[in-house]
């Protein structure tokens, strides 16, 4: 608790070194998301509209939030030690604090899109209901389920530099097949598929929980609950082992 | 902070049997197969046996100059003792507050002022921001960068940037000062005013560790020295023993410049 105040000053200076001399400076992050949100809005749920949901660009913008929350957060936390290689080398303090920060940034990002939408929704869909309780449960393990990655993908691209490479190809497949565009259960009759996509991919079910409870206004399914609590007490305690036991030569590989 | 430290008083530093090699491959990283399986890439030049069997003991208040030619393991002791880089054998610790000057000003975000840049080198060192409040004052005018404080650091002369490092680093309340070869900071004046604090600090009761190559300096500055030669420690015993010593090592017994070639010149 000594490096409280670290984490602090961490956060507000990746917050504001990134975008810093631009003019429209921490908007930025905000611009991107949404852009990016655009794009694909336009793309699925104009251009090749499914509408087999009601609301469709509501079922999409709740889903692509939570991705672009994992997404924009996994993919900075990875060269994130590499690049505070100076403070990594020349200066003893808990190292789990410079991932921990990167992913704070874009927590504080996520939240600032989801209080956007979610009155958006909730009032168009009418899905104010007692469920929306569970919502900060969710979002505190979908926090730990995130920060728990980025612990283990900054401390092995620390070691291992095609780790990030690795991680920026992966993600738009992984993109394609978690349940944003579509439910599950309306592309395919078939158990096995169905299966995979929906539990096999870590991620679906925090697009699912979080969709459930403001687009549906519903809590979601028990399964599902208990998925997300167990997924991210794994993600957390194994990335932050994996970290504890790697960061030892961290001062020399850096 | 490990057991083993919290077991030590303020300002004492324990080495024991401690042995440490480095990789001198050019890339730096592992591959994933050897991380999993715990085992380095044979081939390629062997490692560098930065440490053999060092073993220290430093009472608080001690001071201890450490000196040596290039590469005899007089940065790594250091960086060993700040706790930056683990041993491969052998056990460290160094109890109380331990402020590291390895190199002044890392970390410093080149964006920033010279303000924010205190607080921040102030958290790395564990403190809260109050206490970072409570001597920004003395911080700043020790510094004498004046009106430059809320410039951004990258408008920083090379001496202005080490200044701020320095005056950071010297009030931060250590146990244990551990300082590589960074007293050359700004100009004469300057230099004795770094001097003044740290001898400063050591009345108050520190433990001072110094990396130099500045014979004058240890002499001046420290009453222990340590002679390390090809990770080995050689000598460790009082000044005037060692200093003696550390020239006849160097071949520089007789000589004028105390400096073999190639190393840092002093700019005294």
């Amino acid at each position: 608790m000594a490096y409280r105040y670290l984490f602090e000053q961490m956060v507000r200076r990746e917050l504001r070194q990134k975008y810093r001399g631009s003019a429209l400076g921490v908007l930025w992050y905000l611009i991107n998301p949404l852009v990016l949100m655009g794009a694909y809005y336009l793309m699925f749920g104009v251009i090749f509209d499914q509408a087999s949901e009601p609301d469709y660009p509501l079922f999409l913008l709740v889903g692509l939030v939570v991705w672009v929350f994992f997404n924009q957060a996994v993919v900075s936390a990875a060269p994130s030690l590499l690049d505070q290689g100076a403070l990594v080398r020349k200066a003893r303090f808990p190292r789990e604090i410079i991932p921990a920060s990167v992913v704070t940034v874009q927590l504080v990002t996520f939240l600032a899109l989801l209080a956007l939408l979610a009155p958006v929704t909730l009032a168009i869909r009418g899905t104010a209901d007692i469920a929306l309780l569970l919502l900060p449960l969710v979002l505190a393990c979908l926090f730990a389920f995130i920060l728990g990655v980025a612990l283990a993908v900054s401390i092995l691209h620390a070691y291992f530099r095609d780790v990030a490479p690795i991680l920026s190809a992966a993600l738009l497949p992984w993109f394609f097949v978690s349940p944003i565009f579509f439910r599950p259960e309306s592309i395919t009759e078939q158990a096995t598929a169905r299966f995979v996509l929906e539990w096999v991919n870590p991620v679906a079910p925090y697009i699912g929980a979080i969709r459930d409870v403001i687009y549906g206004g519903i809590a979601p399914g028990g399964a599902e609950l208990v998925y997300v609590v167990v997924v991210a007490a794994l993600a957390l305690l194994g990335g932050h082992a994996l970290f504890a036991r790697l960061q030892g030569e961290l001062a020399v590989v850096v | 902070m490990t057991a083993f430290e919290d077991s030590l008083r303020p300002g004492e530093i324990v080495l024991e049997h401690a042995s440490r090699s480095f990789s001198v491959r050019a890339d730096r990283g592992r591959t994933l197969k050897e991380m999993l399986i715990g085992r380095r890439r044979a081939g390629g030049p062997p490692p560098v046996e930065a440490l053999r069997d060092v073993s220290l003991h430093i009472q608080p208040g001690e001071t201890v100059g450490i000196v040596g030619r290039n590469g005899a393991g007089k940065s790594s002791t250091l960086r060993v003792l700040a706790g930056i880089v683990p041993l491969d054998c052998g056990r460290v610790g160094c109890g109380g507050q331990v402020v590291s000057q390895l190199e002044l000003g890392a970390g410093f975000g080149r964006e920033f002022s010279g303000r924010e840049n205190i607080f921040l080198n102030g958290a790395l060192h564990g403190l809260q921001k109050e206490q970072i409040e409570s001597r920004l004052d003395a911080i700043i005018a020790f510094s004498e960068l004046g009106d430059f404080i809320d410039a951004p650091v990258a408008t920083y002369s090379s001496g202005m940037f080490l200044r701020l490092g320095f005056s950071i680093a010297a009030h931060l309340d250590a146990d244990v000062l551990l300082i590589d070869e960074v007293l050359a900071v700004g100009d004469e004046a300057f230099q004795r005013k770094c001097e003044a604090r740290i001898a400063q600090q050591i009345a108050g009761g520190a433990t001072l560790v110094l990396v130099s190559h500045d014979a004058a300096l240890i002499e001046r500055t420290c009453e222990r020295v340590v002679v390390l030669d090809g990770g080995r420690k050689v000598f460790d015993g009082p000044v005037d023993e060692g200093m003696p010593f550390y020239h006849r090592l160097m071949g520089t017994a007789e000589a004028i410049p105390p400096e073999p070639l190639g190393e840092r010149v002093s700019p005294r």
